[in-house]
């Protein structure tokens, strides 16, 4: 099915019917002007034929299979949007393999059409001057959706996502958060196979952004969607997705399940305990070789408050058996870095993949 | 898992572009004030072209071979013929593109060319029946100058209206795909309305243009938007010469659309669609 040049068949298709889509080698770089600032240099812009290369995805191998959920982040410009617009097929690669559905997206976009679903954050494709309704009707008819399918996806989406008042008011006098609501609700309504979301919950407010996610979640169990979500808001992925991609500056940094993701850069574990008396500056000392002993290590201990990181996953007994004897504990707590400080850390580090 | 989605038929195609075509219609009419103002500009240019004419029959209008009725019954038709004409595509989609939000377009489920026929048609349609109302203006105003020549030179005219309004998409179709290189729909749109301007007729009959104008117009599409159109009208060209004026504008109707979309091909392979 897929080969390579040379004749080899790189990535063999393990469920070939199950599989929803297979990327192999994807590559995108955009040819930029170099220009100037100021007036002046956009001038001389206008008659120099300097270009840059600029590498937005590079090397991206990785394959979803029918229903998973799957999601895709990474830090500002790391390549999401890009690598979303080359598997809907409106970008076509510089390098690289896509299959979608079994098709090749960017020459049979319009085939692909009807079996996808797409959410682009910034880019509403309701009809501007005209009401909600009268685009859901259109789409209703563009892509012959059964009215079965429809009507189930319609009364879920209006109940779910609020969308009964905004249904018969034209699309510009919509708030964004409404608006992306009923963008979402548009792009599922046929009940695609594939949904690539680019942050869908993009200005929503909090209450909202449930609302999505729970609707996002629903809709995906009930057609058994493969979904693609791209986001900054991790608990959009930890709530609809299993699965996690982390592109940096172009590259896939990491593939696997969320858990796995954790276990990967989230091995430390924190207990953090409050005293019923100020510390003692004296205690300090012992006490962090007391806890080295447990397999801890002794963060803070000032004030009421003391913290012990570990790694091993059955040291947590052992430590809080030694800070109940040793000190006076009214409360105790245990912490695991959620996936958001994880993210930040990795985001903060200045040599990951490297150029 | 549902089933994936079998290939669109040809009546669920039509169906799609019907219901797009509908609310493009509904569309049309959001922005009142603004086709109050575009035909408040159309007339002024109109009334400012008859007024140059009038001085130039007051001057020497012995010596044409058009008399004044005719010349002002043919500014009226130019002028309603393209008012039905003017089709606002490009600058859309221009402004889609720069904005990145022909993204969405892109991924629909219907052909891109022919959605934009449809939007066309309803620019068409929409500028259509408000020309007519001018027209019955025009009418009472002119007399009989107004009327058709015949039945027959009316029958023309129709057919002759239909492939004019495929040229004049296929044209604008054809210049939108500059903005897919440009990224940008100003210049483009800017250029063809120049052309447009001085070849289509809409400002003298073409019989009247100097022979080096008309021997380049002869060898491009725009005359057959409004010139051949009223030609027909008028009954200036009859039988078998009418019959060979619409030919001519089936060829470039088909001609012009079939390049549109070769050209298309091309400029997608290419377009970045701009923002994140
Ligand atoms: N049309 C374009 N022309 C030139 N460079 C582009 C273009 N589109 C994107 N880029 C560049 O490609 C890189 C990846 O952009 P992309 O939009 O894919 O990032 P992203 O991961 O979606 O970021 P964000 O989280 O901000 O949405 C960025 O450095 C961006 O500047
Ligand atoms: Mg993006």
């Amino acid at each position: 099915m897929l080969t390579v040049p040379g004749g080899l068949p790189k990535m063999l298709p393990l469920y070939p019917m199950n599989s929803a889509l297979q990327v192999q080698n994807l590559s995108k770089s955009y040819k930029r002007r170099i220009r100037q600032p100021g007036l002046a240099g956009a001038v001389k812009a206008l008659f120099s034929t300097q270009e840059q290369e600029l590498h937005a995805v590079r090397d991206l191998s990785f394959t979803l299979q029918r229903g998973e959920r799957v999601g895709l982040i990474g830090e500002n410009g790391a390549g999401k949007s890009t690598t979303l617009k080359m598997l809907t097929g409106i970008l076509v690669p510089t390098g690289g393999k896509v299959e979608v559905l079994g098709r090749v997206p960017w020459r049979e976009r319009r085939q692909l059409a009807l079996n996808i679903g797409v959410v682009f954050g910034q880019r509403p494709q309701l009809l501007w001057d005209i009401p909600v309704q009268e685009t859901f009707e259109l789409l209703k008819t563009m892509y012959r959706i059964p009215p079965d399918i429809y009507g189930l996806v319609y009364k879920e989406a209006v109940r779910r996502l609020g969308l009964e008042p905004l249904l018969a008011t034209p699309v510009r006098h919509l708030s964004l958060g409404q608006r992306m609501r009923c963008d979402l609700a548009a792009a599922v309504l046929h009940a695609p196979a594939i949904a690539f979301l680019d942050e869908p919950t993009i200005g929503l407010d909090l209450s909202v952004k449930e609302q999505v996610r729970e609707f996002i979640a629903h809709i995906q169990e009930k057609f058994g969607i493969t979904l693609l979500i791209t986001t900054h808001d991790l608990k959009d992925i930890t709530e609809t997705c299993d699965r996690l991609l982390l592109l940096d500056k172009g590259r896939l940094l990491f593939d696997g399940s969320i858990k796995a993701f954790e276990q990967k850069y989230a091995s430390d574990r924190r207990i953090v305990a409050e005293t019923h008396r100020p510390l003692d500056s004296s205690v300090a000392g012992p006490l962090s070789v007391e806890v080295a002993k447990k397999g801890g290590k002794l963060i803070e201990a000032e004030g009421h408050r003391v913290v012990v990181e570990y790694h091993e996953e059955g040291a947590a007994p052992n430590l809080i058996q030694l800070l109940l004897q040793q000190l006076q504990v009214v409360d105790i707590n245990l912490e695991k870095t959620d996936i958001e400080t994880i993210v930040t850390r990795i985001y903060r580090q200045p040599d990951r993949a490297g150029d | 898992m549902r089933p994936l989605a079998p290939p669109l038929t040809l009546s669920e195609n039509i169906l799609g572009y019907l219901s797009f075509l509908n609310r493009a219609l509904k569309a049309n009419f959001a922005y009142k004030a603004s086709t109050v103002l575009g035909l408040f500009t159309a007339a002024l240019t109109y009334g400012i072209t008859v007024l140059v004419w009038n001085h130039v029959y007051d001057q020497k209008g012995s010596s044409l071979n058009v008399t004044r009725q005719e010349m002002f019954a043919y500014l009226a038709m130019a002028f309603c013929l393209n008012y039905a004409l003017t089709i606002n595509i490009d600058q859309r989609v221009g402004q889609r593109i720069r904005l990145g939000l022909i993204a969405t377009d892109l991924l629909k489920p219907l052909d891109f060319q022919m959605t934009q026929a449809f939007q066309a048609l309803s620019d068409c349609i929409f500028n259509g029946f408000i020309a007519l109302g001018i027209m019955a203006v025009a009418f009472s105003a002119l007399g009989r100058q107004a009327f058709p020549k015949s039945p027959e030179a009316f029958g023309f005219f129709l057919a002759s209206f239909f492939l004019a309004f495929i040229i004049q998409y296929s044209i604008v179709f054809f210049f939108i795909q500059g903005a897919f290189y440009t990224y940008s729909g100003y210049g483009i749109f800017a250029s063809r309305i120049a052309v447009h301007h001085t070849l289509s007729g809409l400002q003298a009959p073409l019989t009247l243009y100097p022979p080096i104008l008309r021997s380049i117009g002869a060898w491009l599409p725009f005359q057959h938007v409004v010139f051949t159109p009223i030609t027909l009208y008028t009954g200036r060209a009859e039988g078998a010469q009418a019959w060979h004026l619409l030919g001519e504008q089936a060829l470039w109707a088909a001609g012009f659309y079939l390049l549109g979309n070769l050209v298309m091909r091309k400029a997608l392979k290419q377009l970045e669609i701009q923002g994140g």
